[in-house]
């Protein structure tokens, strides 16, 4: 058994000291696997190392009657100079275990071949987790402390990893920490969360997940990860981490995964879109959204998302067979309708996905909603985000929304813009107004109307030939138009 | 597992702290000297150069040191000691960073990274001094000691303080890099003020009595004496050394135990 009592740990900080843990206490007996849910930096890997011994409390006591493992992760405890054969020998000596023995246990499991005699500096970070984990496995420990191990490798070698810990060693002790809760659940029989230092433990994990997920939602406003607005194509590159890092993201996508594997896709599909309001540049996501909707019958929402993957740099082959099958289901049998799959390039030349389609028509149209069908169109029709802008701008309802007769009537409100659409809009055309980092005229840009004037104000777009050209022929075609005055062109130059 | 079970008798625990010891030198050796050409053999080889040449240069330049000593003589001793002090505090220093990982098992101590590290120091100075004396003496550039426990306790004290002194500045190095950035400069310094350049004997009284102020220097007199025996005439105090080295180990443990209560292991 370990009995925890009234563990508390400060860090000092250069702003401070910081209290990470605060009057944690537990008792662990043997075949208690006890799962630890909490937020990025709650402290569930301090806790960890304080349970192993690796580092002192600031106060309160940890009793260890049974042998307690190091903090099992699949990165470190390594020197990298070392062999992988040098590492173990070393593992070995310290925990006075026949090195023969262990030598061949990892020589079987690791399956590195020769490289096991190779510095492990060398060693890719896939052989590396193969390494770290099997020279865990040489000595047995009553108690395991499992920190993130879910994490790494692939499904075979996860299966075995599995094997080792949950069916070879079932009668042990563990603590394990994951950002998967669905391993959580799955291995763990004694839940607990993790919050603001405090450890709350659960019999169920339907309890515990609800903690979490309150813990979670209470943190909304602190500390969203960053997605960079540099230009459209550093949002995709920076979304597809941020989002991961995100816990709401994870926790939407979480559950969409629960939902989809009892194939509840109505669930999976809320869940997926709630985790892409979020993030919606974040790509893979768009293509299980694909799929838990097309599993309903929606076949253009399922088109939208699978052409909205692809837009942002999913492979092709992997949605084009789904496109297909999507689009002769609504009896569309000719495939004509290509894959516009991402190419890097200026970011006019980019292809469209739903993100951008509703960007363009809150900011073009001042149209919330865009009827399926017609998104589903547009997204077919349009290669790029340029030809797509064009064609928004020579449509009707861009007259509509722009002229000065609708404005004159004092319908502004419709047209003001979020700062999130600010930031995108910037970042779409960063190569003309200067980009997010740049003193950004926030202000100036406080509505729909604004935009189209300042990109009105020059006559060429660098990376948006045809957008250009559609403006400046709207422009022409409508004498006075929403420009009150040369002087106001000129102050926005 | 009783193997790798925490309640544990003193004896028990200091078989483990062996054992661990034991481990850690066999890995510093490997991460250190490899198993590339001579390997292990570094160990003594890389000191004896520095001694090799540095009484090459004094030889050739004659250097004025004001003894009567032969010159081989008083660069072997000089030198050797200044090995002992100063690379020991260079080992420590950083050592646990370096380290970190090993940290997340509960057996290796903080001490027991210092301790490995300052044996392998100690043991290549030692056979360096050792081998490069019996060459030495075989040849005739140099006569035996005269009092071979005087040198050897010389030795000792010296390997002690320079110990003491690198666990000291081992630990503070992990709290402020300014202990990085500070020996180097201080330890070239106080190299010329160590002992190992001069006789005490040879110096004016008033600055005798500021160069006693400084630990090693006794014990490189220590070592002289043994050595040349009255030829030498050494200036040491015991009951100097000796509580000062005291006292700095006390502060060197006192500062593991804080550095060991806050570390974080990578």
């Amino acid at each position: 058994m370990i009995e925890v009592r009234d563990l508390r740990k400060l860090y000092r900080t250069r702003f401070g000291e910081k209290l990470v843990l605060d009057k944690v206490s537990f008792d662990l007996r043997k075949g208690e696997r006890l799962g630890v849910l909490g937020r990025n930096g709650a402290g569930k890997s301090t806790m960890i190392r304080l349970v192993s011994g690796a580092e002192r409390p600031t106060s309160g006591t940890i009793e260890r009657h049974m042998s307690v493992s190091w903090p099992l992760a699949f990165g470190g405890a390594f020197q990298p100079i070392l062999t992988g054969v040098d590492n173990i020998r070393f593992i070995s000596r310290i925990y006075s275990q026949d090195f023969a023995s262990n030598l061949a246990f990892v020589e079987d499991f690791a399956e590195l071949g020769p490289y096991l005699r190779e510095p492990v500096r060398t060693y890719s970070s896939g052989m590396r987790a193969r390494l770290a984990f099997a020279i865990s496995m040489i000595i047995e420990f009553d108690c395991f402390l499992i920190d993130e191990i879910g994490a790494v490798g692939d499904a075979r070698f996860h299966d075995r990893c599995n094997y080792e810990l949950f069916e070879k060693r079932a009668d042990r002790a563990m603590i394990i920490i994951s950002h998967d809760a669905g391993y959580i659940r799955d291995h763990c029989n004694r839940w607990s969360v993790l919050d603001d230092g405090r450890l709350e433990l659960h019999d169920q994990f339907d309890a515990a997940y609800t903690a979490y997920k309150e813990v979670i939602g209470a943190s909304l406003s602190t500390a969203k990860p960053v997605v960079s607005h540099v230009s459209r194509a550093m949002m995709i590159e920076s979304s597809q981490r941020a989002a991961l890092a995100d816990d709401r993201f994870r926790i939407h996508v979480q559950q969409g995964d629960w939902a989809r594997d009892s194939k509840d896709w109505a669930t999976a599909e809320q869940e997926y879109a709630a985790a892409l309001a979020l993030y919606p540049y974040q790509r893979t996501y768009w293509t299980q959204h694909g799929h838990v909707t097309k599993e309903q019958g929606k076949f253009a929402r399922a088109e939208i998302s699978y052409r909205t993957a692809a837009a942002l740099g999913v492979p092709e082959d992997e949605v084009e067979e789904f496109i297909r099958f999507v689009a002769s289901r609504q009896h569309e049998e000719d495939a004509a309708h290509r894959v516009h799959g991402f190419r890097p390039g200026p970011t006019g030349s980019h292809p469209p996905g739903k993100p951008d389609l509703e960007t363009f028509a809150r900011v073009l149209w001042l149209a919330a909603e865009v009827d399926e069908l017609e998104q589903r169109d547009l997204l077919r029709t349009h290669a790029t985000c340029d030809g797509l802008g064009a064609a928004m701008i020579a449509d009707r309802r861009f007259d509509a929304a722009h002229a000065p007769a609708h404005r004159r009537n004092g319908n502004v409100e419709a047209g003001s813009l979020d700062s999130d659409l600010i930031e995108r809009i910037f970042c779409f055309f960063a190569a003309d107004l200067g980009g997010p980092d740049q003193a950004k005229p926030t202000e100036e840009l406080g509505s729909a109307d604004d935009l189209v004037r300042l990109l009105l104000a020059r006559e060429t777009l660098t990376e948006w030939p045809l957008t250009a050209r559609a403006l400046q022929e709207w422009a022409a075609k409508r004498p006075g138009g929403p420009l009150h005055s040369l002087h106001e062109l000129q102050a926005l130059a | 597992m009783t193997a790798v079970s925490d309640r544990s008798s003193l004896r028990e625990s200091s078989r483990v702290q062996l054992r661990v010891l034991g481990a850690l030198l066999i890995r510093e050796m490997l991460t250190r000297y490899g198993r590339h050409n001579i390997g292990f053999l570094w160990l003594f080889v890389e000191p004896m150069l520095f001694t090799l040449g540095v009484t090459a240069l004094w030889t050739a330049t004659k250097s004025v040191h004001g003894s009567s000593l032969p010159i081989v003589a008083f660069a072997l001793t000089g030198y050797s000691s200044v090995l002992l002090w100063r690379n020991m505090p260079g080992r420590c220093i950083g050592a646990l960073w370096a380290n970190l990982a090993l940290m997340y098992h509960r057996n290796i101590k903080v001490l027991d990274i210092y301790v490995a590290r300052l044996l392998l120091e100690f043991g290549g100075a030692t056979i360096s001094f050792t081998v490069l004396s019996i060459a030495f003496i075989s040849i005739g550039w140099l006569a035996p000691p005269e009092d071979f426990l005087k040198v050897a306790a010389g030795w000792l004290l010296i390997a002690w303080f320079g110990a003491a002194l690198a666990i000291a500045l081992g630990a503070l190095s992990h709290e402020s890099e300014l202990v990085d950035k500070l020996w180097h400069p201080a330890s070239y310094l106080i190299f010329p003020l160590s002992g190992s350049a001069f006789m005490v004997d040879a110096l004016p009284p008033f600055a005798q009595q500021i160069v006693l102020y400084i630990p090693m220097v006794h014990g490189v007199e220590l070592v002289r004496e043994g050595y040349f025996g009255s030829q030498a005439r050494a200036h040491y105090d015991l009951s100097y050394l000796i509580p000062v080295t005291l006292a700095l180990s006390f502060v060197a443990l006192l500062l593991v135990n804080g550095v060991a209560r806050r570390v974080v292991p990578e």
